[in-house]
């Protein structure tokens, strides 16, 4: 069909402009972090630099402070995922599966904290930390945020699911409740939790606020606090905070480039039309 | 921002409430022995325990604290002094609070209603793609989303120096540099545009989504008769994405009227306040130290959050009931 070729040369011309303009941003970081001192905001400007700088790159990996907060920001990133996840799947089950006393007043109770903004809690959350002497901890950053009612009600709705006929055969055949979760549903979870366990990932990764609330022991600076607090620090170094920030992405965006089938997916798999 | 936004702070999502097929809500009483019921209630109690604490700890406490706090005078001098509803009413009557409101709303209109068309746009153009080149520009789309709001902050403030890409931009259409941030009219649209490059990502897809499930013959048959691609849009994809429509204004607004970390990096709320958001005002407010400045902050953020925390429920409530009925 001779009216389809240009067609596709437009999308594909279409393609590449919205790639290039939604990437932009990311591309310039990476870039400006193989600038000098001095070329990183040099005018007239200038998109690549004269010479590709790795210097950069090596300087911030050199920094104890921003080392030391990519590792644990990662172990404190992959605890609380693994918490959200065993905390968020166990009530799960329970309300998909299980009947007990009292079942519509624990729904309810666990459910309606999705409805409660961020910030109407945060303030006394800080009070209540410090009373639990949690401040300055790890624990501070893992556990007050694991059990979310979103992330239940997903998986919830994942389980309910599941044929019914598969678990009652596996009751008359003498398995207990623990055995048919961990066999069966666990078993059976592993597209919601890759999306659900990159939900906390990238949520325990990219915050910020609630640490610096929490933190101040110079040991647990977590990446996001280190690159908040590098401009007022250590005064306008523009390409060792691009650098920073690029190397401070990377992690997210393998999962992203890793996952990306799942995350999309999840769209649908989250039910929304 | 991922699927379900929930922040690694103290626990609650935010109002980002999310979409969920039907579920079977009915009790499913099967009759089961007294002796089975006994112990299918302790491994319900059991598997349940764990997030019934952490909620009650990291939740419910702190909320209950917040209610009883915002009903104290409370200064470091002095002991705590009871003082009924009075700091509503001076939160209502405080001019920082509603000039934050109103920064918070011209935030959610500068992005939302972008946001939305961006998305429809862009949702439009992925789904006439063939199937590897939308799977491409699907994750093309969603990686500002998994970005982080420091970083992204960090970058903006970088690109707004006065020798940065934005002034260039403006330079190549011979117009002079411009202070991005510290001009009280430009600096709440220079933070809405990180804003809506971190949030449209998540809000393409969706809309995506919605769009796959229109029948491809109600196109074919507007084709038919001659309708155009603005008339389709019109008559079809609009009235058809209604619920998914309302759903992202929705989840928009109350995530937009609730942003934080945007103007608290790149502008500290200035120039002269003009990018004081609700959260920023309490925030700020909290970590200030006059007297009583903790009560006012605690009553301002109960005050605030109990209106949003409301419209996304009646929404969640809307959106589900609706899916029962065509799902």
């Amino acid at each position: 069909m001779p009216a389809r070729l240009p067609r596709q040369v437009a999308s594909g011309v279409l393609m590449v402009l919205i790639t290039v303009s939604i990437l932009f941003p990311v591309a310039w970081m990476a870039i400006a972090g193989f600038k000098g001192r001095t070329e990183v905001l040099r005018s007239p400007f200038q998109f690549f630099p004269d010479m590709w700088r790795f210097d950069n790159y090596a300087k911030i990996l050199q920094d104890p402070q921003f080392a030391r907060a990519m590792v644990v920001t990662f172990v404190g990133a992959l605890l609380f995922t693994v918490l959200s996840l065993t905390v968020n799947s166990l009530a799960a089950y329970a309300f998909a599966r299980l009947e007990f006393r009292g079942k519509r007043f624990w729904w309810v109770y666990c459910i309606t904290p999705m409805f409660i903004p961020t910030m109407a809690i945060m303030l006394t959350s800080f009070v209540v930390v410090s009373k639990l002497n949690m401040l300055n901890t790890l624990a501070v950053l893992i556990i007050p945020g694991a059990a979310s009612g979103a992330q239940m009600f997903f998986l919830r709705q994942f389980y309910l699911g599941f044929p019914i006929a598969v678990e009652e055969a596996a009751l008359i055949d003498g398995a207990s409740r623990w055995q048919i979760f961990t066999r069966l549903f666990l078993a059976q979870s592993g597209a919601p939790f890759v999306v659900m366990g990159i939900a906390s990932y990238l949520a325990y990764w990219n915050a910020y606020v609630w640490p610096i609330l929490t933190i101040t022991d110079p040991n647990l600076t977590q990446i996001m606090q280190f690159l908040g607090n590098f401009r007022s620090d250590r005064g306008n170094q523009w390409e060792l905070l691009m650098a920073g920030s690029t190397l401070a992405s990377l992690p997210t965006i393998i999962l992203l480039l890793i996952f990306q089938r799942f995350i999309v997916n999840g769209v649908r798999i989250s039910g929304i039309k | 921002m991922a699927l379900v936004q929930q922040p690694a702070g103290p626990a609650a999502s935010t109002a980002a409430v999310p979409p969920v097929p039907p579920a079977p809500a009915g009790r499913r009483r099967r009759r089961v022995p007294a002796a089975r019921q006994g112990r299918e209630n302790l491994t319900a109690y059991l598997m349940i325990a764990p997030m019934v604490i952490l909620l009650s700890i990291f939740v419910a406490w702190p909320l209950a604290y917040s209610v009883y706090l915002s009903t104290f005078k409370i200064s470091f001098y002095q002991e705590p002094e009871f003082v009924g509803l009075d700091f509503y009413g001076y939160v209502l009557e405080s001019a920082g609070f509603w000039h934050s409101i109103v920064v918070g709303l011209y935030y959610a209109l500068l992005t939302v209603p972008t946001i939305m068309a961006l998305s429809l746009l862009l949702a439009t153009f992925i789904k006439s793609l063939s199937k590897r080149a939308a799977a491409f520009m699907k994750t093309t789309v969603y990686l500002p989303a998994v970005m982080s709001t420091v970083v992204t902050s960090v970058l903006f403030v970088f690109m707004y120096q006065d020798e940065g890409v934005a002034n260039w931009l403006l330079g190549l259409l011979s117009q002079g540099p411009v202070n991005w941030l510290n001009d009280p009219h430009l600096a709440l649209p220079a933070i809405a545009i990180p804003g809506i490059w971190l949030g449209f990502g998540i809000s393409t897809l969706i809309m995506l989504a919605g769009l796959l499930d229109i029948p491809d013959s109600y196109y074919e048959q507007a084709q038919i008769d001659g309708a155009g691609w603005f008339t389709q849009l019109r008559h079809i994809t609009i009235p058809l994405l209604k619920n998914v429509l309302l759903y992202l204004f929705v989840t928009g607004f109350t995530l937009a009227i609730q942003m934080l970390d945007l103007p608290l990096i790149m502008t500290g709320g200035g120039p002269v306040e003009a990018t004081n958001t609700p959260n920023l005002y309490i925030f700020d407010s909290f970590r200030d130290l006059t007297p009583y400045a903790t009560s006012f902050s605690l009553t301002a953020a109960l005050l605030l959050f109990a209106v949003i925390g409301a419209i996304s429920m009646v929404v969640f409530r809307l959106v589900r009931s609706d899916k029962a009925v065509d799902g």
